[in-house]
């Protein structure tokens, strides 16, 4: 019986991790997404979400051996994030689009990219991180680093012109009515190989 | 109190067969074999570190280590192998390789239990030191492989039990095993569908249409799509419902059969229709191994005792 009971507390334990995970997302989402809920609940949900941020321990210190611990842990077992996928909204893409500068005067346009399907989708995961970067220092850190792949590959560049926006998708109703899919800029950047990148654009 | 608490060890330690045991190890090890061939031509160049691949694995790792210093990575690996002159591109090689194996000897069911933790370590070293690329099917994966590394294995259709006479776990320890992953798909469900539900654009259809046009999901011309406008709300609909239900209709012998259906062609038509091939076949094996062989209705005596109690195995409880 004792050692049923001491599976079971494991059990329970990791159980109420995955809730608490669960949990803090949604309150997350919540109180910065447009949902159904009125928008007075929107500092609830912030409560909500510090409670259980709280009880993750997240709130110690980083050096806590208890939320090193349980950090490590709950990274091991895949549950550290919650799993409100394409919700409340579906989130809109992010596009990187280079534009190389060569020494001869010729300009090329260029997309990151990979070889599969599979790390397709790993790419998208990555520029939607990027987008969501606050901090500019380290979104323009993000993208240098970007570039320099792009630069492996064209040796001859003297400049790259970096872009990086939202793709605008029309609602079924409007692309039947012929609105296409828009590009918006968010952030661009030149890059050249010696200096920092100056940044040209800022919405 | 202890009347419940009774209930409790009683619904988690319910004597079931091994079938999901079966069922998870073969489909998780089908699964990371599919991951490691559909990535290994961009394989070096998605976990390189800082100067030589797409963006810096020395990145996501520095973010990994503000979280925890505890948590496995492929720069582990990295200076263990620099301690003996091996370059990057042959550690992550290396490591492919050993991913690839592992899952090889797990399909198999050889050395299930060395199989099950050695292919969740790979894994999550590639997982979490490219942090930055990973998405959810990433993390469904190493939820499954945490959950196949704890559980009593090997199974009775593993090699280790057929041909080297390693002896099965006490049948008991099936239930809470089991009953975790059931119970966490439950939790997945209900909060995925209750985070939907609270989007106004998963109740006209907007959600659903966004996901299928945007890139790199739109597998299908938006000029067809938009001729099924008038369907997208229904569906929408039904993809909160089927979620929120989950964990209220999946327990029910009436309901299971058909929410489980429910479910998979979902999973089925992300896969199909946004091109998640690998995020729809990993939510399919982690609901196969949980509910699907209930739904088999097991012979009397096909749960033999001799069988259990072979080699190490015990009854006792």
């Amino acid at each position: 019986m004792h050692f049923k009971s001491a599976y079971l507390a494991g059990v329970i334990f990791h159980l109420l991790l995955v809730l608490t995970v669960s949990c803090r997302d949604t309150f997350v989402a919540f109180s910065q997404a447009h949902t159904i809920f009125p928008s007075n609940l929107d500092s609830s949900w912030r409560e909500a979400e510090s409670l259980t941020t709280a009880v993750l321990g997240q709130d110690l210190p980083k050096s806590n051996p208890l939320r090193q611990g349980l950090s490590a842990y709950l990274n091991a077992a895949g549950i550290e994030a919650g799993y409100g996928f394409f919700a409340p909204h579906v989130p809109g893409t992010y596009k990187l689009v280079y534009e190389l500068h060569y020494h001869d005067g010729r300009i090329e346009y260029e997309t990151p990219s990979v070889k599969t399907v599979s790390a397709g989708l790993h790419l998208v995961s990555l520029l939607d991180f990027i987008g969501k970067v606050e901090d500019d220092v380290v979104r323009e850190g993000m993208i240098k680093l970007l570039v320099y792949a792009t630069w492996r590959k064209h040796h001859d560049m003297s400049m790259v012109r970096v872009i990086f926006g939202t793709v605008d998708f029309p609602t079924a109703k409007e692309f039947e009515r012929g609105r296409r899919e828009s590009y918006q800029v968010l952030y661009a950047y030149d890059v050249t190989l010696e200096p920092k990148a100056v940044p040209i654009h800022q919405p | 109190m202890q009347v419940a608490w009774k209930r409790v060890i009683d619904f988690a330690y319910r004597i079931q067969s091994d079938e999901w045991l079966t069922v998870l190890r073969i489909g998780l090890a089908i699964q990371v074999l599919l991951y490691c061939l559909f990535m290994r031509s961009d394989w070096n160049y998605l976990l390189a570190g800082t100067g030589r691949g797409l963006i810096s694995r020395d990145l996501s790792e520095a973010a990994l280590s503000g979280e925890s210093s505890l948590i496995p990575r492929l720069g582990w690996l990295a200076k263990i192998g620099s301690h003996f002159g091996m370059s990057e591109a042959l550690i992550l090689d290396a490591a492919w390789l050993c991913l690839l194996c592992a899952a090889c000897f797990l399909v198999v069911g050889l050395f299930s239990r060395t199989a099950a933790i050695l292919t969740w370590f790979f894994h999550l070293c590639a997982v979490k030191s490219g942090g930055l690329l990973a998405y959810g099917m990433d993390n469904f994966t190493t939820i499954g492989l945490f959950y196949l590394m704890v559980s009593p294995l090997p199974d009775r259709c593993s090699v280790d039990y057929k041909f080297r006479n390693v002896g099965l776990k006490n049948p008991q320890l099936q239930g809470p095993f089991r009953r975790v992953l059931q119970v966490h798909l439950c939790i997945i469900y209900f909060f995925g569908g209750l985070a939907k539900c609270a989007g106004p654009d998963w109740w006209n259809g907007n959600s659903l249409w966004r996901a299928l046009t945007q890139t790199p999901f739109n597998i299908i011309s938006p000029e067809i799509l938009v001729k099924w406008k008038n369907l997208f709300p229904v569906v929408g609909i039904s993809v909160w419902l089927i979620e929120i239900g989950y964990p209220f209709f999946i327990w029910s012998k009436r309901t299971r059969l058909a929410w489980l259906i429910c479910v998979l062609l979902m999973h089925i038509g992300i896969g199909l229709f946004m091109g998640m091939y690998l995020f729809a076949s990993i939510m399919i094996v982690l609901n196969l191994a949980a509910f699907c062989p209930d739904l088999i209705r097991l012979r009397p005596g096909r749960l033999r005792r001799s069988e259990m109690v072979r080699g190490e195995g015990v009854l006792s409880a």
